[in-house]
């Protein structure tokens, strides 16, 4: 039926060798990364696992609201884990990461998949599952990227933000040059996956694909829409979740809130 | 008749929970030159970023001429008492870009850079050699002070809040700084609030006022 070759448990257990090679060189050059390393392996294990029967199951199933239900607890992890990437913080951060990934998801992903993929029907969990799974795993990075700078830029560069202040900037202009700053940053990552792709690196959807048995030009169409994709959602998520986080650090009387910022450890 | 710039109550303290100053309130006629005196660390910088709104205070009254500016309004009223701050800071890029940012904002529409009256000024200062286009990140200590000072004079507020604006200058230079400065506060409708380490130039201010023991007061 298929034309890929199976993995099954040993094929895995063989792949498992390479983890503990890392971990070995980690140790060899005391690096100590070889804990982590070890337990980011399992979580990687344990999560697509789980993903995985999940996944069986809502195919299974093929109904909406539990697709829905799966996107919505996909957007709250992605919020989760962008936030804990970021070194510093304000009070609602989490909410804010929350709204902008589902925000970006339904608005960029609704209009992959019901327009330019066109799924039948809308909530085929074979497209729409991976599909915003893709732009959730991208606006992540680029949302905590474009936060961690945001924040740091408001921090370190206080005092330029707040010069144009004292010459009465309104809230927008004082707040322009770091949103612009961590907009840049945010979108780094994917101006240059989309800068290397198919020169220097094989997309990981498309080898996936490719490796799945799909032609190779069919997977090429499907890994442009998705970078097209990854690309319109980290520019809105990043824009988005900049404009939010410069409401809390600056109210409409324009003055720099830098008592909202809590640290967190690096 | 109200005063001409009349702003507060504020109330501050330091980041160990001393008290700075409280319940301390400004009412200043214009055409003048008033100084601040003070002990270091005994607030003074504070205080002028609540004067210039830079603090938040969301609690005290800020009045210019009689019109009150709060809220969303602060904006205006920055742009009317305008901070020159003591570290003389400057926004990434050249010296044009730093003295003519002001009028390309929303609360500069009105008004227009005036690149003559900029050269002639840095003349004044001594900083006629200094190119337009010369990156403020290589500026020193002392140039950067006179530009700021440029920047605040050129913008012309009707109040300048200036923190040790001549932190760093030798004294020929200072005087000529400190005489541009109360120029401009002794025009009819314009103020100078100006921290000053030296007691001789202090001396020279038509009204001395002294932050000490969270309090502000009038010096005899």
């Amino acid at each position: 039926m298929s034309d890929f070759i199976e993995l099954g448990p040993l094929q895995l257990a063989l792949a498992t060798i390479l983890i503990v090679a890392a971990g070995a060189v980690s140790m060899a050059l005391r690096l100590g990364v070889e804990r982590r390393l070890g337990v980011a392996a399992l979580r990687t294990v344990i999560q697509l696992g789980l993903l995985g029967l999940i996944l069986e199951q809502i195919f299974a199933l093929n109904n909406p609201l539990l697709v829905v239900g799966l996107l919505l607890l996909m957007t709250m992890f992605a919020a989760r884990e962008a936030v804990t990437r970021a070194s510093r913080g304000y009070r609602g951060i989490l909410i804010d990461a929350w709204l902008t990934m589902a925000a970006t998801c339904f608005v960029i992903g609704g209009m992959v998949t019901q327009v330019v993929v066109g799924v039948e029907p809308w909530y085929d969990p074979q497209y729409v599952i991976p599909l915003l799974g893709m732009i959730l795993g991208n606006s992540l990075t680029g949302i905590s990227l474009c936060l961690d700078r945001f924040m740091d830029h408001l921090e370190v560069r206080s005092a330029e933000v707040e010069l144009r202040i004292a010459f009465g900037a309104t809230r927008r202009e004082a707040l322009a040059a770091p949103l612009r700053d961590a907009v840049r940053t945010g979108m780094i990552p994917i101006v240059n996956s989309m800068a290397a792709a198919g020169i220097v690196s094989l997309p990981g959807m498309m080898t996936g694909q490719i490796l799945a048995g799909s032609p190779p030009l069919q997977a090429v169409a499907y890994q442009i829409v998705v970078m097209f994709m990854i690309a319109a959602a980290v520019a809105l998520g990043t824009m988005l979740a900049v404009v939010l986080a410069g409401r809390h650090f600056m109210g409409p009387d324009a003055t720099l809130r830098l008592d909202r910022m809590t640290s967190r450890n690096p | 008749m109200g005063a001409f710039l009349e702003c507060g109550p504020f109330t501050a303290a330091d980041g160990e929970g001393r008290v700075l100053f409280d319940d301390v309130s400004l009412s200043l006629a214009d055409g003048q030159f008033v100084s601040v005196e003070g002990p270091s660390g005994g607030g003074k910088s504070t205080l002028l970023r609540h004067v210039t709104a830079l603090a938040y205070s969301p609690d005290s009254v800020r009045r210019l001429n009689g019109e009150n500016y709060n809220g969303a309004a602060l904006p205006k009223w920055r742009s009317h008492v305008s901070l020159v701050a003591q570290d003389a800071p400057m926004i990434a890029g050249a010296v044009y870009e730093n003295l003519s940012f002001p009028f390309l904002q929303r609360a500069g529409c009105e008004k227009r850079f005036d690149e003559d009256r900029a050269a002639a000024l840095m003349t004044q200062v001594g900083l006629e050699r200094l190119p337009f286009d010369r990156e403020v990140r290589t500026l020193s200590g002392g140039e950067r002070h006179r530009l700021a000072l440029i920047r605040g004079l050129l913008w012309n507020p009707k109040v300048i809040v200036a923190d040790e604006p001549l932190a760093g200058l030798d004294p020929d230079i200072a005087a000529v700084c400190l005489d541009l400065l109360q120029r401009f506060g002794r025009q009819p409708g314009r103020l100078l609030l100006c921290v000053l380490h030296d007691p001789e130039m202090s001396a020279r201010a038509d009204r001395r006022l002294r932050l000490a023991d969270g309090q502000l007061k009038g010096v005899a």
